[in-house]
């Protein structure tokens, strides 16, 4: 069987995520990884990965390597994009693609110039609750959905009593919005709008109304109003400010409502799970989005989400960054 | 045996939390000093955690303090408050995302990051044997008054329950405070026998335990440790149990026994959220996979 030879750019919380899914698939060779954190490093080495670099330019001239993740903060994107597709690997770029639109489309622009295969990392799309939602809505068994209700709001960069035994830190870059390119409007709300353009076509208007409970220059949550070519209207609800996680899909058709939904479920059973197969069924999407990118890249397909894709949930966000509604302060 | 007063929130307005404070003040005959000049206040910032989580004190709350300490001491009282980075925690983000930055910009009171402020005195505390060099921030050392204002938690299982004593541990300006955690109760009783708070007042109008609730509690003590007895009481922990309090007791910080004033302590005790026997034993079988280093292999820690 024909295998690519993988290399992992950021061993954050995501980065060993695809880290672990990378060493359980069959035609993938995991040949090194990069990171600045030395215990990183070292983890990956205790995991059997030989060649491990603080440098991703050096990951880059390894000719073993057919493809790279991306999976570092959001300013970094193009500068790492460009070097991987100058360097002939074919790109997984976590999302969103870019904190902003022009630097968004230089990243879609190097991949077609070196024709390398580009795949963003929104693995909603591979979620079985929400591709059966998807095929029950095809089916039209729905009928039209007039009305989609999209919520995902968790604690965001912050970590929560339930998911960590003490508080991790934050890594600074997620304050500053000139890195980011935005709060939980483009992190969060990039997996909800691509997944609705998924199910519903290209947004022709959307308008939003951003909160920002914790007082910071970026936003902690956003409600935003959107209509779809296909004449659905959606209201999207983001948000950092949950001790929690919440990701909900919501269809109200002209003949019937369905729901899909994504829990972590019960951290026992998961902690079983990880102990005896080394998969978690909380990420289980995340393992199916790169066995997608591994099999593009075997059969010379092209990977969706694209790079295109990308660009296109950024416009959206932009879009609704610009068209903001203004509500009146409540009382205190 | 030291006074610790008992007294329940009417509604949440700052009038009310007033009201609460001063008569929790005078339960405890503590008043205050006309015209001290320097007032400390530390409250309970843990993390990201906002107010409503029960985990920090709410600045409204504080604020409702400062208003009272305005109108007994000084308007011109200079009140600062203090907090410390922590290893997970920058106060410069904290400050701004727990509602601090707004409460000093409104009430112009100064911010003190410990962490940044000078810090020429260092003193040394013995401990059960053991001796501990801490460092004493200048806006400690040139308090006239320090008041404590923590919350009533569940911890770590060595120290079971986090109030008054712990809260004071966050005054230590090293950022790396999990380098004291192989003695922690030693740590605790050696940074308040060196900074030596005046007045502790418990914020329970949110308390966190296995899950937040409206417990609407105002407590006030000058003993941190027969608060701390007392709070661990509300929370159903025997005080006795505590390692750090016996320690505290023992090194002369207080008593561990007390005298109530107020409302009785057990229409608190039996309204706090806490811990059921399935939440106590998942506590410790998860616990147990931490302690056996497999919390990251299993994603857990």
């Amino acid at each position: 069987m024909k295998k690519v030879g993988l290399g992992i750019i950021g061993l954050g919380y995501i980065g060993k995520t695809h880290l672990r899914h990378s060493l359980k698939l069959p035609n993938v060779d995991l040949i090194a990884v990069s990171d600045l954190s030395k215990k990183a490093l070292n983890e990956a080495k205790n995991a059997g990965i030989k060649k491990t670099f603080t440098s991703y330019a050096q990951l880059l001239k390894e000719p073993d390597i057919d493809a790279v993740i991306i999976a570092l903060p959001t300013h970094l994107h193009l500068r790492c994009a460009e070097q991987a597709a100058e360097a002939s690997k074919h790109i997984f770029l976590e999302k969103p693609i870019a904190r902003n639109l022009e630097e968004a489309r230089k990243i879609v622009r190097v991949a077609q110039e070196n024709s390398a295969k580009l795949m963003m990392g929104y693995p909603l799309r591979f979620n079985k609750s929400f591709r059966e939602l998807k095929t029950k809505m095809e089916s039209g068994i729905l009928g039209d959905v007039e009305i989609a209700y999209a919520t995902y709001i968790s604690s965001g960069p912050f970590f929560h009593r339930a998911e960590s035994h003490a508080p991790v830190p934050v890594p600074e870059w997620w304050f500053n919005k000139e890195l980011t390119g935005g709060g939980a409007l483009i992190d969060l709300g990039s997996h909800i709008i691509n997944l609705l353009r998924w199910y519903f076509g290209e947004i022709t208007d959307i308008k939003s109304h951003i909160g920002h409970r914790f007082n910071l220059d970026l936003e902690d949550s956003a409600i935003c109003l959107a209509k779809f070519e296909s004449g659905t209207t959606a209201i999207i609800t983001v948000g950092w400010f949950l001790q929690g996680y919440q990701l909900k899909i919501e269809f109200f058709g002209t003949i019937d409502h369905a729901c899909a939904q994504h829990r972590p479920g019960n951290r026992l059973l998961a902690a079983a799970r990880m102990l005896t197969i080394g998969k978690s069924e909380f990420h289980r999407h995340h393992f199916e989005e790169l066995q997608h990118f591994v099999n593009c890249l075997i059969k010379d397909l092209p990977p969706s989400p694209s790079g295109q894709d990308g660009l296109k949930d950024l416009e959206a966000i932009s879009q609704a960054y610009k068209n903001q509604i203004q509500l009146d302060q409540g009382c205190a | 045996m030291s006074l610790v007063s008992f007294v329940r929130i009417r509604n949440n307005t700052i009038d009310s939390l007033k009201h609460a404070i001063v008569d929790s003040l005078s339960l405890i005959e503590y008043s205050f000093t006309k015209g001290t000049k320097n007032v400390v206040i530390k409250p309970n910032m843990c993390y990201y955690w906002d107010y409503s989580t029960g985990q920090t004190t709410d600045p409204k709350f504080v604020a409702a303090l400062i208003e009272v300490i305005r109108e007994k001491i000084s308007p011109r009282a200079n009140i600062s408050i203090v907090e410390s980075d922590a290893s997970a925690m920058k106060c410069k983000y904290a400050f701004k995302m727990l509602g601090y930055e707004k409460l000093s910009q409104d009430y112009k009171v100064k911010l003190v990051n410990l962490s940044e402020d000078t810090t020429t005195n260092t003193v040394e505390v013995s401990i059960g044997g053991h001796k501990l060099r801490l460092p004493i921030p200048q806006t400690i050392q040139n308090a006239d008054l320090k008041i404590n204002i923590p919350k009533i938690k569940y911890t770590i299982q060595e120290i079971k329950i986090t109030c008054a004593l712990k809260n004071i541990f966050g005054c230590n300006p090293y950022a790396k405070k999990f380098k004291y955690h192989s003695r922690l109760e030693e740590a605790i009783v050696a940074i308040n026998k060196a900074m030596n708070f005046d007045l502790c007042m418990i914020d329970g109008n949110i308390v966190s335990g296995v899950q937040p609730r409206r417990l609407g509690l105002v407590m006030a003590s000058k003993d941190p440790v027969a608060i701390d007895a007392a709070a661990a009481k509300i929370a159903g922990i025997d005080p006795k149990t505590a390692r750090y309090l016996q320690l505290a007791a023992k090194e002369g910080l207080g008593n561990i026994k007390f005298i109530q004033r107020g409302m009785p302590i057990d229409y608190f005790k039996a309204r706090y959220p806490r811990k059921g026997v399935q939440k106590k034993l998942m506590g410790k079988a998860y616990g147990f996979i931490v302690t056996m280093g497999l919390g990251k292999r299993l994603g857990l820690a």
